[in-house]
């Protein structure tokens, strides 16, 4: 091994860092889907409030720094001003761009030797939880939690994220390491986009909406029944504001989050089907399916990722360095923020270029570019991605064909020497043509104005779909004797 | 690695041909029939509304919390 190994930086840490040790013995159908929820669900309730941040009036909010990534939130399962304030996108962000360093020999990792497999995972975690920090220290001195704050708030506000991001770094590797079902990132988001949802189409909570003190519920179908019952809102009002309140979810997006959740869940079934028959037996044909959506929702979540990091270097420079003050050079080339609703910070031109509208109408009257960048963006990204995934994630056309080696089965019609080839042709395409269909749901929900709603519920479903594949083969392996299934009343998945 | 900048570059250089393949690759997929795919999303919906509902179950617990610690 000669010259500098990136992953050696990771040695004098990795007895520093907590580790969830493998499971000793194997883990059965049933704990695994116990611990995958519960995991979950420990995230979804460990969506705290901060201590420590100072509490504006609503005067002073006008003035004040308010969240500048709004719309990545869902996508990353994050909640403002919790414990959870960057959810988990460091735990994602780090996994995915340490895989495709190695992917692309940036960093020289050994994954047939134990050692290098230990230490890159160590480096993975390490450099989440360095994302934790620097994030949380770039949130605290842009003046996100109050602008005044004492060096003892400043190490309060520090100690809760970055514990609270050590604490799902070590949630996602239970899962991770054979507790539960494979990746726990997307357990994790899945769950907390799913929450996400029902709460913005079904939920009760009521949140103060004016000065007057009026309140409506959050989810969408809750407050149309609610307002038309209101003493305060014409019926035909009521509905109108049900379909169209924005500082809620309003029953528009409810539709459209809906009718792109279902698109996913078309798209996810496209499949193309080799036929396989076995060189052992004679007669014995059957069908490979090669799925349209070869990496499921990580192009998306890639794209999003570079999108995520795009935004945090604008917001340091605008933000920390400019004090986001018009005058300022970096205000004029970057672009600044735009306080909306008090609750807001939507990024001006050209920044702006990169990021989703609030409306569509907004969209045609403000930012015409907008819709072809960040389109481009999210295509070529998502692409890139998709390409060089099906090659390092260990599915790619050479792994499947030793695979077929294995089980003695080759394609109907081609030499055993022809199948990576013949599966050449078909992979690459079908993971770039995924990467881009999906890519194009994501921008037109954006772009109708979802506000990150869009994209997130897109990463959900795709990721449900992962997630539900796992588990039904699991399942099928060995699941018979699963008490689970024997209460549910499920008949075989 | 190698295959995937031979991507790019081939994305940058041809997108008729990249586009031209994709919908080749997309006609000749099977599509779920139907009745399978309302299965499908039936099977979806139910499973992703029940966790949520789990989930937003765990997050209306904060709200009294919220009012206990802030």
């Amino acid at each position: 091994m000669a010259g500098f190994r990136l992953i050696e930086l990771a040695r004098p840490f990795a007895p520093l860092l907590p580790e969830v040790e493998l499971p000793y013995e194997k883990i059965g159908f049933d704990d695994k889907v116990v611990y995958t929820i519960i995991a979950a669900l420990i995230y979804v309730f460990g969506q705290l409030p901060l201590a420590g941040v100072v509490k504006d009036t609503i005067e002073e909010q006008g003035s004040s720094v308010l969240d500048p990534i709004y719309f990545l939130r869902g996508v990353f399962a994050a909640e403002p001003r919790t414990l959870l304030e960057f959810g988990t996108f460091p735990v994602v962000s780090s996994a995915l761009i340490m895989q495709v360093l190695a992917g692309l020999k940036l960093i020289k990792v050994n994954f047939k030797v134990r050692q290098d497999r230990e230490l890159f995972q160590t480096c993975t975690k390490l450099f989440a939880v360095l994302e934790y920090v620097v994030l949380a220290n770039i949130f605290i001195f842009s003046g996100y939690y109050g602008s005044a704050l004492t060096v003892f708030q400043v190490v309060l506000l520090n100690l809760q994220l970055v514990s609270a991001g050590l604490f799902v770094t070590l949630l996602v590797e239970v899962i991770d390491k054979g507790y539960g079902f494979a990746s726990g990132a997307m357990a994790i988001t899945t769950v907390t986009i799913a929450t996400n949802f029902v709460g913005d189409v079904l939920g009760v909570n009521q949140l103060p909406v004016d000065n007057e003190g009026h309140f409506e519920a959050q989810g969408a179908i809750i407050n149309l029944f609610q307002s038309m019952r209101a003493s305060h809102k014409t019926f035909a009002g009521a509905i109108v504001g049900a379909f169209n309140r924005d500082y809620l979810p309003n029953l528009t997006t409810t539709l459209l989050v809906i009718a792109l959740a279902v698109a996913v869940c078309l798209i996810n079934n496209f499949r193309l089907e080799l036929p396989i028959r076995s060189t052992r037996a004679r007669g014995v044909n059957n069908v490979y399916p090669i799925r349209l959506l070869y990496v499921g929702g990580l192009s998306v979540l890639f794209s999003y990722v570079v999108l995520f990091y795009i935004h945090i270097v604008a917001f340091v420079l605008v933000q920390v360095v400019a004090r986001n003050d018009p005058s300022s050079i970096l205000y004029k080339v970057i672009g600044g923020y735009a306080s909306s609703n008090n609750l807001l910070y939507v990024p001006q031109f050209p920044l702006s270029l990169l990021t989703p509208p609030k409306s569509f109408v907004e969209c045609i009257t403000r930012q015409p570019l907008t819709p072809i960048v960040f389109s481009a963006f999210m295509i070529v990204t998502g692409v890139w991605f998709a390409g060089l995934w099906q090659a390092i994630s260990g599915s790619s056309a050479r792994d499947i064909s030793v695979q077929f080696k294995e089980q003695g089965i080759t394609l109907t019609g081609h030499r055993e020497q022809g199948i990576a080839k013949e599966l050449d042709k078909i992979v690459p395409v079908a993971s770039t043509t995924g990467a881009v269909l999906l890519a194009l749901l994501v921008v037109a929900g954006e772009l109708l104005g979802l506000k990150g709603k869009g994209a997130s519920i897109i990463v959900g479903v795709s990721c449900g779909f992962s997630l539900l594949e796992l588990i039904t083969a699991e399942f099928q392996q060995n699941g018979g004797q699963s008490a689970l299934t024997q209460v549910l009343g499920v008949t075989g998945a | 690695m190698a295959k995937g900048t031979n991507q790019f570059e081939r994305l940058a250089e041809a997108p008729v041909e990249f586009v031209r393949d994709g919908t080749a690759f997309i006609q000749k997929c099977k599509k779920p029939g139907n009745k399978d795919f309302l299965k499908i999303v039936r099977a979806v919906g139910i499973g992703f509304v029940a966790v949520g509902i789990i989930g937003y179950a765990i997050k209306l617990v904060h709200i009294p919390i919220r009012y206990l610690i802030v």
